[in-house]
């Protein structure tokens, strides 16, 4: 196959094309459903629905908060009602019993929400998914009982009544200024949750989320993505705090006790995980179906949640708004198949100037670096050195080693003695994160691919990663790949092409140094040559380095530069492929005259 | 002042256990399932509910006949939510769902003990009677608690060591695709952990129910203290439960005496945050190979 052929023959197609993401009908449709439930019962004089879509507007937000936390972060946290409740309550001390202005106190209020989401977020920094649940579910069953022992303070069981009787006056259609404000809130917190979504920082987070090792293998550190999450979703639910204080003029202990977070995690849940519609519909379901509709069976509410959560998660799990989001992407979605993903014609925005050869210099050095795990050595006292610009391929049976080395060098494991250099600088204790911003790229033996997210913003997570602005050549390869790839799934994807995608993101990345984690498993015979093909492209025409741990030794010894063999954790042989292959340490693997 | 002490660790160390025996029903459900269940908590409040309206003042023989009968209800229930839980997890590779489940479980059961037996905690007697240890009367239960801890571990350990659908079970914990490749029966080992924490949970909650609160909504507050346990022993180990139980039992119980009771759930709350900063693994936790 040339590097010229593919694309073409799409241009007309496309504009008939679904969106791959309907985040923002979403938007617009949640925005609609809460500007009439917030602004129609006022025009109507409804005084009661008022009131109720009030509540409702303000737990919205609150949910679609969680939902950004629970999903694009992926915290599962059960105590966002404690941060509404530090918002309200603390507002209420400073507003209701201080007499504070409103403002001033409210500005408390928002800064003890957001102190309790940093002490959500510490330990998040260190451990997650289970630990978190049980931690902020332990704060969402203490935050009550202090609210009550701590009646000094807060009143205890009799709560704080406060009046805001401006916020209440009516003055349009009906319409007071505390009506106006929860309706824009959680439309406001839509708009908030689609922008991060559509930002760098978004789509860092949502990778940190599903795959921690290649955020690390992209420079994102997934500890500080989780606290820049947990300190977000603080400030937006204390901010509901706020307001829920003039919406029911009254705060006390049991307004806030673990149930109304569970109504906030159980919406979502309900709703459609990670939709942004969920939040919307989940709590008209979660919370309005058993406190107004069946409001003679109020005392049954818990129940229903837990019901109508537990029915959810067994028979439709990607919520109400999720499973009509399914049904939409798979009569919409179709594949590509071969076409679906090529690289060659993109690479070409690449090319001009000539053929390049490894320098002497080297980039990758290890100096007797042992790696265990237990008793078992998987890396023992290990020299290497790999040289700018070469192809350097590193073989050996299963266990030998490699991809543990691999894994030390890109600083997802430690050295336990020896040494590693990047670029002359000593990386042996550096971080996967800095490894990676000092300009190493890596693909692993199962490809990252997010099917979350549209087949460019799979690319693009490359782009996100970059440390400085990018070349002239990588923007204009962006520009094609965007145009092209925007409204692609990527879960159609061969294997193959997901190998691709990989590759292409460390070339976005602008990475000087690639590794190759066993690149060629699971590839048509095809899709080895062209792979091959790429290789030599990214080393010769690119300047790239790169190491490439495979166990077929035709590809290996086709492209390399340099081969070094291991075996149980040792290196046994390394040189130029021809050597290699003669040297009598390495017979054993060539064994019946095939390359095994 | 020598009298507190006491009641302070000997009452510490008998609640404890009761997070302690929590803690171990975590760790085999843990090790065979990847699975941690939120709603154990409610199914020791069921085994307390179980001595209520089955054992209450009555003799001893009758007692000892409802003990197992208690627990192999409660199995079978932890067991049929197991079963519930696993569910979805055998066709999806999506692993948040056993949480949502779990914790949805968690809220119908202390839902349906709120409708059925109302807000109120229940008055077990216990039928051995109370003793004096360090000059200090000790309701019965106490001792009780401690011994049921030191039985389970015991059986665990000689069930997970000794027989052949405990190591099934322990090879499932080590590497689960392997354990599937070697042909055992995954799913089955998985729902047979599960009934094994019913019977602990169920069994433990019926011979403390003189000392525990019976009532609707304490089911959460035993299950974080549980898992206080058994973060700060390592999860996974049982060994460490049986220092990670006794001490957020004596630190809540010196709470409940030194600043109130109001402030006991604050104090294992602390405790469980300080670990995780300073020691995620626990004492007797170990690293795990990460793996790429």
């Amino acid at each position: 196959m040339a590097l010229s052929e593919t694309v073409g023959a799409r241009g007309a197609a496309s504009a008939a094309r679904p969106r791959f993401s309907s985040d923002l009908q979403q938007v617009w449709i949640g925005v609609a459903l809460i500007a009439v439930t917030g602004f129609g019962p006022s025009i109507l004089g409804n005084s009661y629905w008022v009131h109720t879509f009030q509540l409702v507007n303000i737990y919205i937000a609150a949910a679609i908060f969680q939902n950004f936390l629970f999903v694009d972060a992926g915290q599962k946290s059960f105590g966002q009602g404690v941060l509404l409740g530090l918002g309200a309550y603390v507002t209420a001390i400073f507003f209701g019993l201080h007499d504070y202005p409103f403002a001033l106190a409210a500005l408390i209020g928002l800064g003890a929400a957001t102190a309790g989401g940093l002490l959500f977020a510490f330990p998040a920094l260190r451990v997650q998914y289970f630990h978190l649940g049980f931690v902020t579910l332990s704060a969402a069953i203490v935050f009550p009982q202090l609210l009550m022992s701590l009646d000094r303070w807060t009143n205890g069981i009799n709560g704080i009544s406060v009046s805001l009787p401006a916020l209440h006056d009516e003055f349009f259609l009906g319409l007071s200024p505390l009506t106006i404000l929860v309706a824009l809130y959680p439309m406001t917190a839509l708009a908030i949750h689609y922008a991060l979504r559509r930002s760098r920082l978004g789509r860092q987070m949502r990778v940190a989320a599903i795959s921690p090792e290649a955020a690390r293998s992209l420079g994102i550190k997934p500890g500080v993505m989780r606290f820049i999450a947990f300190v977000i979703a603080a400030v937006g639910t204390g901010v509901c705090g706020i307001l829920y204080l003039p919406a029911v003029s009254f705060v006390s202990p049991q307004g806030f006790n673990v149930e109304l977070s569970f109504v906030f995690f159980f919406a979502v849940v309900v709703g459609g995980r990670g939709q942004m519609l969920g939040p919307v519909i989940g709590i008209w379901i979660v919370f309005i179906l058993p406190n107004i509709a069946l409001a003679q069976f109020v005392e049954y509410r818990l129940l229903i949640y837990g019901l109508l959560t537990l029915a959810t998660v067994m028979l439709f799990p990607d919520g109400i708004v999720g499973s009509i989001e399914r049904w939409r992407v798979k009569r919409g979605v179709t594949g590509r198949g071969e076409q679906a993903f090529r690289v060659d014609a993109f690479l070409e925005q690449l090319t001009g100037g000539s053929d390049r050869q490894p320098t002497d210099e080297i980039v990758v050095e290890v100096r007797g670096g042992t790696k265990k795990f237990g008793e078992v050595v998987a890396v023992d006292s290990v020299d290497l050195k790999v040289r700018r610009g070469e192809i350097h391929g590193l073989i050996g049976a299963n266990g030998s080693g490699k991809t543990s080395l691999l894994n030390v060098l890109s600083g997802l494991s430690r050295l336990n003695a020896g040494s590693f250099f990047i670029d002359g600088r000593e990386a042996t204790r550096l971080a996967a994160d800095r490894i990676a911003d000092s300009g190493v790229g890596r693909t692993f033996q199962t490809p990252r691919i997010f099917p979350q997210f549209s087949l460019w913003d799979n690319l693009r997570i490359g782009m996100d990663a970059r440390t400085g602005e990018a070349s002239a050549g990588v923007a204009r390869l962006a520009e094609v790949l965007e145009k092209e790839f925007a409204e692609d799934s990527a879960e159609l994807l061969s294997h193959g092409q997901r190998r691709l995608v990989e590759v292409m993101r460390t070339v976005l990345k602008e990475a000087d140094i690639v590794y190759f984690d066993e690149p060629a498993a699971g590839l048509s015979s095809s899709e080895r040559a062209n792979f091959a093909r790429l290789v030599k492209f990214l080393a010769r025409r690119m300047g790239k380095t790169i190491i490439l741990v495979e166990h077929d030794l035709d590809l290996v010894f086709n492209i390399a530069d340099t081969v070094t063999v291991m075996e149980q954790g040792r290196v046994v042989a390394s040189g130029r492929p021809e050597e290699v292959a003669r040297d009598p340490a390495t017979q054993h693997m060539f064994v019946g005259g095939r390359r095994a | 002042m020598l009298s507190e002490i006491a009641i302070i660790v000997v009452r510490g160390i008998a609640i404890g256990s009761i997070f302690a025996m929590i803690a171990m029903s975590f760790n085999i459900v843990h090790g065979a399932t990847g699975i941690l269940n939120f709603a154990q908590g409610n199914m020791l409040v069921l085994g307390g509910f179980g001595a209520f309206f089955l054992a209450n003042e009555t003799g001893v023989a009758w007692w000892l006949l409802m003990l197992p009968l208690t627990g192999i209800l409660i199995a079978g229930l932890v067991a049929l939510q197991g079963w519930i839980t696993l569910l979805p997890l055998r066709s999806s590779v999506e692993q948040d769902s056993w949480l949502i489940s779990t914790v949805a479980v968690s809220v119908i059961i202390a839902a349906v003990l709120m409708i059925t037996q109302g807000p109120f905690a229940y008055t077990v007697q216990g039928v051995v009677p109370s003793f004096r240890i360090f000059g200090v009367r000790t309701p019965g239960a106490y001792a009780l608690s401690i011994g049921c801890m030191v039985f389970w571990f015991i059986a665990l350990r000689i069930f997970l060591r000794h027989t052949f659908v405990g190591l099934a079970i322990s090879a499932l914990s080590q590497d689960f695709d392997a354990a599937r490749a070697a042909g055992l029966p995954v799913r089955r080992l998985q729902i047979v952990a599960f009934a094994i924490s019913g019977l602990m949970v169920g069994t433990a909650g019926f011979l403390v129910a003189p000392v525990i609160s019976v009532a609707s909504d304490a089911g959460l507050r035993y299950v974080l203290n549980g898992f206080v346990a058994a973060v700060v022993g390592g999860i996974g180990s049982n060994l460490g439960t049986l220092i990670g139980g006794p001490l957020v039992g004596v630190v809540t119980m010196l709470t409940a005496y030194r600043i109130g009771g109001a402030y006991q759930d604050l104090a294992s709350l602390l405790v469980l945050v300080a670990i995780l900063m300073l020691r995620p693994q626990g004492l007797f936790g170990r690293v795990s190979a990460r793996r790429v």
